[in-house]
C-alpha cells in the first residue's frame, strides 16, 4: 500500500500546482469558447455550442490572421536555427575571447520582449532610425524607408525582430549538444580521412538530430504562440499585414470585449500546436 | 464607597477612552481608480487638501496602467464583475456605454443640480456630458479639444497664412510640401481617429445611422486619404505614425502641420516661441465644423457603498480653484469658466483655440462598439485604405456596419 501511495504523495504539490496553474485556465478557456462571452455583458452568457468556431472559420480575418502565423513561425524560426546553428559550431571552437563571446550572446534572449520591441520599432523608425540612417549613408537606400508602415517591410522587420531574440536559444541549446558529441568521433573521422562537411554529415548531424527536434518544436511553439513583439511594434498593422492568429485573438478579447469569440480562437490555435506536437511524439516512437 | 464609585467611573474612562479616540478617527474610505499621462504626475497634493477639507473622508486614489485604454478597462470591468470595483474612477465617454450596459453607473443628476459649482460649467459641457437616456453619469474633469498646431514660421517663407477651411489647408499643405519636409502630419496610428474625424465629418456629416456613408462623410473621407495617396503632404510612415512620432515631426520642421491638442502646448512654446500656433481645426464652406472632445470625467459607481463621500470627492475635483490646480497639474484645461478666465496653464494662443473650438466639439456615438473602434476597427481599416488595400468608400462603409450594423 505505502509503495502505491507514497510516489503520489511526492508528486502531488507538483500535480496540484499544474492543475491550478495550467489544468483549470485550460479547462476554463475551453468553457468561454462555447459560451457567448462579453465582459460588459456580465448577466448574460449562453451556451452557444460550436458557434464562435463555426463564426472564426467563416471571418476572412481568420485565414489571414492563419497565412500570417505559418510565415510568422516557418520564416522565424528557421532564420533563428540557421543563425542559431552557425553561433554555436562557432563557439564550439577555440578562439581567444570565447568565454566572452559565449556570454554576450546571451543577451538578445534575456532581455524582456518588450524591450525588444521598442529598441527595433526606433532602429525601424522613419525619421530616427539607425537602419536607415547607416543605409542611406553607406549608399544601400537612396532614401529613408518606412519598415513598419509598409505591408511589404512590416512582417520581414518584426521578423528581423524576432529572429535577432531567439538566435541565443538555439545558439546555447546545440553548443551543449555539440559538446555532448564525443571528440574521439571526429579523431576517428579524421584518421579514415573524413574532411569537414562529411564530420558534419556524419557525426555532428546525427549526434544533434533529438536536440534540433526538441529544440525546434519548442522554438516553433513559442514563436506560434507569442504575441508581444508584434503587438509593441506594429499592433498588427498596418492594416493587419501582422496581424498573426494569437495576435487576433487578444484583439477580439482585450478590445472587442468578446472573451467567447477569443478564447475559440485560442483553442484552435492550440489544436494546431497539438498535430505537430503528437506527430513528432509519433515519429519519435517509430524511431 | 464614594472612592469605589470614583475609581469604578475612572476605570470606565480610561476604558472608554480608546474607543473614543477610535471613533473620532473612523474615516469613510473612497477608492478611486485614476490615470495620468505622464507617470511623473501625482495627485498626492490634491488628495491631501481634500482631506484636510474633509477630514471624515480618505482618499485612496490608485494609479492604473492605461495600456492604450485596453488596459484600464478591462482591469475597471473586471473588477466591477467582481465586487471589487472602486467607488469612483476615471472614465472616458469611450466605456460609457458599456458601463451603462452593466448597469455600473449612479446617475448624478439629483447631485449636480443642487451643487453649487454647477454653473461655473459651461452649457457646452454639460451637453456633451449628458448621456444618450438623457441623464448625467460623468462628471466633467479635464479636457481637450483637439486643434491645428501649424509652424508659422514656415509658413512666413511664403507668405501664407494658417488655413480656415479645407481648400486652404490643402494649398498650405501642398506649399509645405518639398524635400524631407510635408505639410500634414498625419496620424494614421494608434489614437489617430480623434485627428481624422475633424475631416471627415467638417463639412456637416454625422456619425449617426448612415452618416458614415453620407455623401458628405464619403467625400471627405476620400479628401483625407488623398491627402496621403494622392496629394502626398504626409510623410510616408504616416499610416503608422502615433503622438510620438507626429510630436517628433513637428518639432523636427519635418512637418508644418499637426493636429493634437492642449497637452503639448507647453512644448511646443518652450521649443519654438512664437513661431507656432494653434487653430482651431478647418471647417466647411457652410461654415460648418467638427472639432474632437477628448474627454476626462468621473463618476460614482452604483456598488460603491459610501456614494456620497464619492460624490464630494468628485466635485471638489471639479471646483474652481481646486479643477484649477488638478488641471495644471495634468496638463489639460480646465472644466470651470471662472478658471479659463484666468487660465495660466498655458499661453493664451493655445486656450483660445481650445475655447474656441468648444461649439462645434463633439464626440462619437456613445455605444459599446466605439472602444473597439478606436483601439482597432479604426487604425487597422484606415491604415489599409492608406495603404490602397481598400477604397477609401469600403473604410466608411466598415465603420456604418461596425456601429449601426
Amino acid at each position: 500500500m505505502r509503495r502505491v501511495v507514497t510516489p503520489w504523495v511526492f508528486l502531488a504539490p507538483a500535480l496540484v500546482a499544474t492543475a491550478v496553474l495550467v489544468l483549470l485556465p485550460v479547462l476554463n478557456t475551453l468553457w468561454l469558447s462555447l459560451h457567448q462571452v462579453i465582459l460588459f455583458r456580465p448577466r448574460s452568457r449562453p451556451f452557444v455550442g460550436l458557434e464562435n468556431y463555426a463564426k472564426a472559420l467563416a471571418d476572412p480575418v481568420f485565414w489571414e490572421a492563419l497565412r500570417h502565423s505559418l510565415i510568422w513561425v516557418l520564416c522565424a524560426v528557421t532564420l533563428q536555427f540557421s543563425f542559431g546553428f552557425m553561433a554555436a559550431l562557432l563557439l564550439n571552437r577555440s578562439f581567444a575571447w570565447r568565454g566572452i563571446a559565449r556570454a554576450l550572446i546571451v543577451v538578445p534572449w534575456a532581455l524582456p520582449s518588450v524591450i525588444i520591441g521598442l529598441i527595433w520599432t526606433w532602429m525601424l523608425d522613419f525619421n530616427l532610425g539607425v537602419l536607415n540612417h547607416l543605409g542611406v549613408r553607406l549608399g544601400l537606400l537612396s532614401a529613408s524607408v518606412p519598415w513598419l508602415a509598409q505591408a511589404g517591410t512590416a512582417m520581414a522587420s518584426v521578423i528581423l525582430a524576432l529572429m535577432w531574440q531567439g538566435i541565443p536559444f538555439f545558439a546555447v541549446t546545440l553548443l551543449a549538444g555539440l559538446q555532448a558529441i564525443p571528440a574521439e568521433l571526429y579523431e576517428v573521422a579524421s584518421i579514415d580521412g573524413a574532411g569537414a562537411w562529411g564530420k558534419f554529415r556524419h557525426i555532428t548531424l546525427p549526434g544533434l538530430a533529438s536536440v534540433i527536434a526538441t529544440a525546434l518544436l519548442l522554438r516553433m511553439i513559442w514563436v506560434a504562440n507569442s504575441l508581444d513583439l508584434i503587438l509593441v511594434m506594429t499592433g498588427g498593422g498596418p492594416g493587419t499585414a501582422t496581424q498573426t492568429l494569437p495576435l487576433h485573438a487578444f484583439l477580439t478579447a482585450w478590445s472587442g470585449g468578446n472573451y467567447g469569440q477569443g478564447s475559440a480562437l485560442a483553442v484552435m490555435l492550440t489544436i494546431l500546436l497539438l498535430g505537430v506536437v503528437i506527430t513528432y511524439v509519433w515519429r519519435s516512437r517509430e524511431r | 464607597m464614594k472612592r469605589r464609585t470614583l475609581l469604578a467611573g475612572l476605570a470606565g474612562a480610561l476604558a472608554a477612552a480608546p474607543l473614543t479616540r477610535l471613533h473620532a478617527q473612523q474615516k469613510t474610505t473612497i477608492r478611486w481608480w485614476y490615470h495620468f499621462d505622464d507617470p511623473k504626475m501625482t495627485p498626492d497634493e490634491l488628495v491631501a487638501a481634500f482631506e484636510k477639507a474633509n477630514p471624515g473622508i480618505k482618499i485612496q486614489a490608485e494609479s492604473i496602467p492605461w495600456g492604450g485604454g485596453g488596459d484600464y478597462d478591462t482591469r475597471l470591468y473586471t473588477s466591477l464583475i467582481a465586487g471589487n470595483g472602486p467607488d469612483t474612477a476615471m472614465v472616458k465617454f469611450g466605456n460609457l456605454a458599456r458601463l451603462m450596459e452593466m448597469d455600473a453607473l449612479r446617475p448624478l443628476d439629483t447631485w449636480i443640480d443642487s451643487w453649487a459649482g454647477k454653473s461655473d460649467i459651461s452649457d457646452d459641457l454639460w451637453r456633451l456630458h449628458t448621456a444618450p437616456d438623457g441623464k448625467r453619469y460623468y462628471m466633467p474633469l479635464q479636457y481637450v479639444v483637439l486643434y491645428l498646431y501649424v509652424r508659422l514660421d514656415l509658413l512666413a517663407k511664403q507668405n501664407l497664412k494658417a488655413p480656415t477651411n479645407f481648400d486652404e489647408f490643402l494649398a498650405v499643405a501642398k506649399a509645405m510640401t518639398g524635400g524631407q519636409q510635408w505639410g500634414f502630419g498625419m496620424r494614421g496610428g494608434s489614437g489617430g481617429h480623434d485627428s481624422w474625424m475633424p475631416f471627415v465629418f467638417g463639412t456637416g456629416a454625422k456619425p449617426v445611422k448612415g452618416g458614415f456613408v453620407s455623401p458628405a462623410a464619403l467625400a471627405q473621407n476620400r479628401y483625407f486619404i488623398d491627402l496621403y495617396r494622392t496629394h502626398k503632404v504626409c510623410p510616408p510612415s504616416a499610416p503608422t505614425d502615433s503622438f510620438v512620432q507626429i510630436v517628433n515631426n513637428l518639432k523636427a520642421g519635418r512637418v508644418a502641420m499637426a493636429v493634437h491638442h492642449i497637452s503639448t502646448a507647453n512644448d511646443m512654446a518652450a521649443t519654438f516661441g512664437d513661431a507656432i500656433t494653434a487653430v482651431p481645426v478647418p471647417r466647411g464652406p457652410a461654415g460648418t465644423g467638427w472639432a474632437t472632445y477628448g474627454d476626462g470625467s468621473n463618476c460614482v459607481f452604483s456598488a460603491s457603498k459610501n456614494p456620497e463621500a464619492a460624490w464630494k470627492w468628485i466635485s471638489w475635483l471639479s471646483e474652481g480653484p481646486n479643477n484649477v490646480m488638478y488641471n495644471k497639474t495634468v496638463a489639460q484645461m480646465t472644466v470651470t469658466k471662472s478658471g479659463a478666465a484666468n487660465w495660466t496653464g498655458h499661453p493664451k494662443r493655445f486656450v483660445d483655440a481650445t475655447v474656441n473650438s468648444l461649439p462645434i466639439a463633439a464626440v462619437l456615438p456613445n455605444l459599446p462598439q466605439t472602444a473597439d473602434f478606436t483601439r482597432v476597427v479604426w487604425p487597422q481599416t484606415t491604415q489599409k485604405a492608406l495603404l490602397g488595400q481598400i477604397q477609401p468608400d469600403e473604410m466608411m462603409q466598415t465603420f456604418e456596419k461596425l456601429f449601426f450594423g
